[in-house]
């Protein structure tokens, strides 16, 4: 199910991701804010299974109650669940299935099991492939398991559908190309060139009045206004550039409308009020420098397309910039939604099955999905606690009995009955069908990796250890202490 | 007792009832004291009545201010004695007052107490302030850094001398240093209520004090001289540290880390020059020790990502325009060729200053404040790396390391100290890219990167970091090295037992009270580890009474172990100023007698 959000601000989100709902809510409890940190961890560790992290650590909690109350001291017990997630990701690690970058079809699979418990769950087919695509393209052959998800830019634009997504090979502005008096939409075989400076009459930092004293003054002075713009264009066309793209400035006009005036009558189309955050991937993309004066208006600064262009997308436009030359190893996803709720949470998913593709490029394992991972730990830690003597096996058949929290959990959200569903499942693996998991659409058992629901290795077992980290700290801890 | 002491009138049937209702009990000063100081009364009258009684009773040799007394209330009768405290200021006697000063101190010890020892529990530290932040930590320095305090001994046990200066100096042993005042404090209440005055109790916790340090410094071992002995005694030392911390699991590759670290300053205690960082995402065991030093901050756009052999030019200037600093200056032009002239002007200046600073030589320039769009591309055209908007502590450290001055005028390129190291690059660690500069001058710098789950642990693990690094720079210049689980407190308290016994008079009672709160360390480390404390401090006391034993707690099997075999180890100096600056602090508390309130200062109404 997802959650309606009402924020402070009156904003309403929907959303179905744990880090997002977390992150929202305002906790006070500090037990409970370690919670929330624990939700954000798995965030920036995996960026999936923020929700996974939390269910577990609760039910660890809930268990460790237990052991508490019948009299095992804290410290045994946080040992124990160290060793008990030591061994969960052996098991976890040996149950894993190795994949290849070039497989790609697995690849998509993990996004689209990543996907499906979401909002935009029908448009898996699209968004998971896109995914794939946008984070496979950003991958650079010299570091073969880093990626940097900022070189991927989603930009959200409202209107169409989330059908209308789409991954585009170049640059995407969303906002519209500076035509007031006229200018261009569409270019051709573009020069571009990144500029930090302003086309616009000087302004200096010291402050300044003009006195004008007499009114054929006047007239000079809206001559020579018009000089300088005129000469600074002029000196923009001698270098063949036909695309500028203005770096917003908050000390004065990054254009007038008189230099747009000129510039579109030197045939140079513009995009103004580019932020100076983006300069750096726009750079990175065109594979150009960005310019801060016009004497240092060089050729060899420049960037080349084939094609930039305004787009008219649902009721605003967009600016794309296509075919360009010598691209830099970005990637450029263009989200659309009916509306702002379907936008801001295909923006979340989407980044969620990205962090997916990012954990699988890192450490190339897939593991099953549908709770098959989680009943098999259960059952393989539930035997070695039989091999371990006092305490400690006490505590990791615990451990193995919380894990089950999750089938149970996704049966139940499922509409099945729980009760069934998990004891039908502990009998199938105890009989060696290790990928048996929850096939949620059919409401019964199957070979969840033959369904296809896969997910990375990194993200089970990365939920495991933090979850097991987060118990024992709070474990340990006696007293709450109110300072300054 | 039904009396109703509120009402002034009649006044005489009351004192009459209360004398007499005092004077049946037959008391004792002490008792009389403590009964009457108990109720509370509002007539004044009866208030001093009660004084007469009181001194009529035992002898006027004998006051003792125990009830509530007030200057103001003799004054009421006329007698020759003034206000001497202002209206809101408060005083408080005798023993009362160290009442008072016993509770707060050994509220503070009974606080961080169960955080000792390999297994003691942790604390969650809820700010009241802005963001209500939440800390999860096992060092007492930070707990006690961070309380509410109103109980001014208890602030004597936090602030004065013992914690802070614990932390500073030698690093770790803040919550032994606490605990063991505490417990100094809980024998030396006994030893005052059964009549012992607190200047023999004094007397006798220095001879103890005394005779405890002999005792460490006969059994102290000292491998200054042989390196490899003493690196394993450090990598002891460090691991003793760091198994009550957070880093407890993974205390091999951290005790390594530090004496790593430790062993590049080469005897410097200054740990300015070991540099933290911390990035989220990981885990613990992901942390790494680096040469050279780490700036968490990008390098301008269009510059080199790689130089080798940098000559670096450390700055604080502004990147921007000169400005005129003068209110309301501004400059009157007639036409707008003028005012493009000024801005070109101004460009050029910004040209001339990026010239100049270009003329050092550089080709490394890091600036704490912004640098432009402008002046970034000059320095991309000269193929300098640039980096902006470092911040202060990074630059005075690059500096440092460097072995640079930090620069903010650039008019005599001779008379500036340029840094120098051999590479700069940029890395990657986790998400982040940071610039990392490797073979520098002060060849000591080196710089520990830190990752983690979370802010929470990564904070944690810092505090903890920073205890066994302390503790080891300091082990490097005093090697004077002993066993650790609660064995140095058994050695100790063998010792002054053996002093009690051979001291005549009062002083021995103080003498044995000393032994028995030395023992509370290893009680206290066995109770936090769920252990049965009485069971094996007698055991373990048994093993210290033959010659030479390395009897410890061993907290994992939860026995007594051999300390030589288990590998712990502490510093001596961290013991040693455990227990001096514990007595001196339980010694001061004890020498209290009268606890004075300040008026606090009126507050002007602004209005």
């Amino acid at each position: 199910m997802d959650k309606m959000i009402s924020t402070a601000s009156g904003e309403v989100i929907i959303t179905n991701d744990g880090a997002t709902i977390l992150n929202q809510m305002g906790v006070l409890q500090p037990a409970a804010k370690m919670l929330v940190e624990l939700s954000k961890s798995q965030d920036t560790t995996a960026g999936d299974g923020t929700t996974t992290v939390v269910v577990i650590a609760g039910a660890l909690l809930k268990q460790c109650l237990l052991l508490l109350s019948s009299g095992i001291h804290p410290t045994v017990i946080s040992d124990s669940l160290h060793k008990a997630s030591v061994k969960a990701v052996d098991v976890l690690t040996a149950m894993a299935v190795p994949v290849e970058l070039s497989d790609r079809e697995s690849l998509v699979k993990s996004a689209s099991t990543s996907l499906n418990s979401k909002v935009v769950s029908q448009y898996s087919t699209l968004l998971a492939p896109l995914a794939v695509d946008a984070v496979l393209s950003v991958v650079d052959p010299a570091k073969p398991d880093l990626v940097d998800l900022r070189d991927i830019k989603i930009v959200k634009k409202l209107g169409g559908t989330v059908d209308d997504t789409e991954m585009v090979k170049g640059l995407v502005f969303d906002k519209k190309v500076s035509h007031a008096s006229g200018g261009l939409t569409r270019m051709e075989n573009a020069k571009i060139a990144v500029i930090q400076f302003q086309i616009s009459p000087p302004k200096t930092d010291i402050e300044q009045s003009i006195v004008v004293s007499d009114y054929t003054q006047m007239d000079r002075i809206l001559k020579e206004e018009r000089n300088y713009i005129l000469g600074m264009i002029k000196k923009i066309k001698a270098t063949g550039c036909n695309v500028l793209l203005i770096q917003k400035s908050i000390l004065r006009d990054a254009v007038t409308d008189l230099s747009l005036h000129y510039l579109a009558k030197a045939k140079i189309l513009v995009v103004k009020d580019v932020e100076r955050d983006d300069i750096e991937f726009i750079t990175k993309t065109l594979n150009c420098l960005p310019i801060a004066n016009i004497e240092h208006f060089k050729e060899e600064k420049m960037g080349y397309a084939d094609l930039v262009e305004e787009v008219s997308v649902g009721e605003g436009k967009i600016v794309k910039i296509t075919g360009i030359r010598d691209m830099g190893r970005t990637a450029t996803v263009l989200v659309r939604g009916s509306n702002q709720l379907v936008l801001d949470e295909a923006d979340r998913s989407l980044h969620d099955a990205l962090c997916v593709i990012r954990c699988l490029v890192n450490k190339q394992f897939l593991i099953a999905g549908g709770g098959a991972p989680e009943i098999e730990l259960s059952r393989q830690l539930g035997a070695w606690a039989k091999v371990l003597h006092g305490m400690e096996g006490y505590c990791v058949r615990s451990f193995a009995e919380a894990l089950e929290v999750i089938p149970y959990t996704l049966a139940e959200n499922a509409g099945l009955n729980p009760i069934t569903i998990v004891t039908e499942l502990r009998n199938r693996h105890a009989q060696g069908e290790i990928n048996a998991g929850i096939n949620v659409r059919k409401g019964q058992i199957t070979n969840i990796l033959e369904e296809n629901v896969v997910q990375p290795l990194l993200v089970s077992t990365s939920a495991i250890t933090l979850a097991t980290e987060c118990v024992r700290m709070i474990l340990k801890i006696d007293d709450i202490v109110t300072v300054r | 007792m039904n009396l109703d002491l509120a009402k002034p009138d009649p006044l005489p049937s009351y004192i009459y009832v209360l004398s007499d209702f005092l004077r049946g009990q037959q008391l004792f000063s002490h008792l009389f004291s403590s009964r009457v100081s108990a109720l509370s009364f509002r007539s004044t009258p009866l208030r001093f009545y009660l004084f007469l009684v009181k001194a009529e009773l035992i002898g006027w040799q004998h006051i003792d201010f125990g009830f509530e007394w007030r200057c103001t209330s003799i004054s009421h009768f006329g007698m020759a004695i003034e206000r001497i405290l202002k209206d809101d200021a408060s005083e408080e006697k005798g023993e009362r007052a160290r009442m008072a000063s016993f509770v707060g101190a050994m509220a503070i010890a009974d606080l961080v107490k169960t955080t000792l020892g390999p297994k003691g529990m942790d604390k969650i530290l809820q700010s009241t302030g802005r963001g209500q932040t939440v800390t999860v930590t096992n060092d007492g320095a930070t707990i006690l850094k961070s309380l509410h305090i109103d109980n001014p001994a208890a602030k004597v046990l936090v602030e004065l001398d013992i914690s802070k200066v614990q932390d500073d100096e030698v690093g770790d042993g803040t919550t032994s240093v606490v605990v063991l005042a505490g417990e100094l404090l809980r024998e030396a209440e006994k030893l005052v209520a059964s009549k012992i005055h607190p200047m023999t109790i004094i007397a006798g916790f220095r001879m103890a004090a005394e005779c405890a340090r002999e005792a460490l410094l006969k059994k102290v071992v000292d491998n200054k001289a042989n390196e490899e002995k003493f690196k394993t005694d450090l990598m002891k030392i460090a691991k003793t540290t760091l198994s009550s911390k957070i880093l407890s699991q993974d205390k091999e590759h951290f005790a390594k880390l530090a004496v790593d670290a430790v062993l590049r300053l080469k005897g410097s205690t200054n740990l300015e020059s070991i540099q933290i960082i911390k990035k989220p995402g990981g885990s613990l065991k992901d942390s790494f020790l680096d040469e050279g030093f780490i700036l968490d901050k990008k390098i301008g756009i269009g510059q080199p990502k790689r130089i080798e052999n940098a000559n670096i030019l450390v700055a604080n200037t502004a990147m921007d325009t000169d400005k005129v600093k003068i209110y309301g200056a501004r400059v009157r032009v007639d036409s707008m060729a003028k005012v493009a002239d000024i801005e070109a002007a101004e460009k050029q200046k910004m040209r001339e200053k990026v010239d100049k600073i270009l003329a050092h030589g550089i080709n490394c320039f890091v600036n704490r404040q912004l640098i432009y769009n402008f002046p970034e591309e000059l320095f991309a055209n000269a193929g300098v790396l640039a980096i902006e908007h470092a911040d202060f502590d990074g630059i005075e450290r690059l500096a440092l390391v460097t072995g640079g001055e930090i620069a903010s005028t650039f008019d005599n390129p001779e008379s500036v100290k340029l840094g120098h190291c051999k590479l700069i690059e940029e890395i990657m660690i986790g998400e982040d890219k940071l610039i990392k500069f490797s073979g520098v001058e002060m060849g000591q710098a080196c710089t520990v990167v830190l990752r983690g789950a979370s802010h929470h642990v990564l904070d944690e693990a810092e505090r903890s970091l920073h205890d066994a690094l302390c503790v080891l720079s300091q082990t490097v210049n005093d090697s004077r090295v002993l066993f650790g689980g609660g064995w140095p407190e058994m050695v100790m308290a063998k010792a002054v037992d053996e002093l009690a016994r051979t001291t005549p008079g009062k002083r021995s009672h103080a003498i044995e009270a000393f032994s028995r709160a030395l023992v509370a360390i290893p009680t206290t480390i066995a109770d936090n580890a769920g252990l049965d404390s009485a069971e094996l401090v007698a055991r373990l006391r048994a093993e210290h009474n033959k010659e030479d034993s390395n009897a410890g707690i061993d907290v994992i099997s939860g026995s007594v172990g051999d300390m030589s075999e288990l590998g712990i180890s502490e510093a001596f100096k961290v013991k040693q100023a455990v227990l001096l600056s514990a007595t001196e602090a339980a010694e001061m508390i004890l020498r209290v007698d009268e606890i004075i309130t300040c008026a606090p200062r009126r507050r002007e109404d602004r209005m």
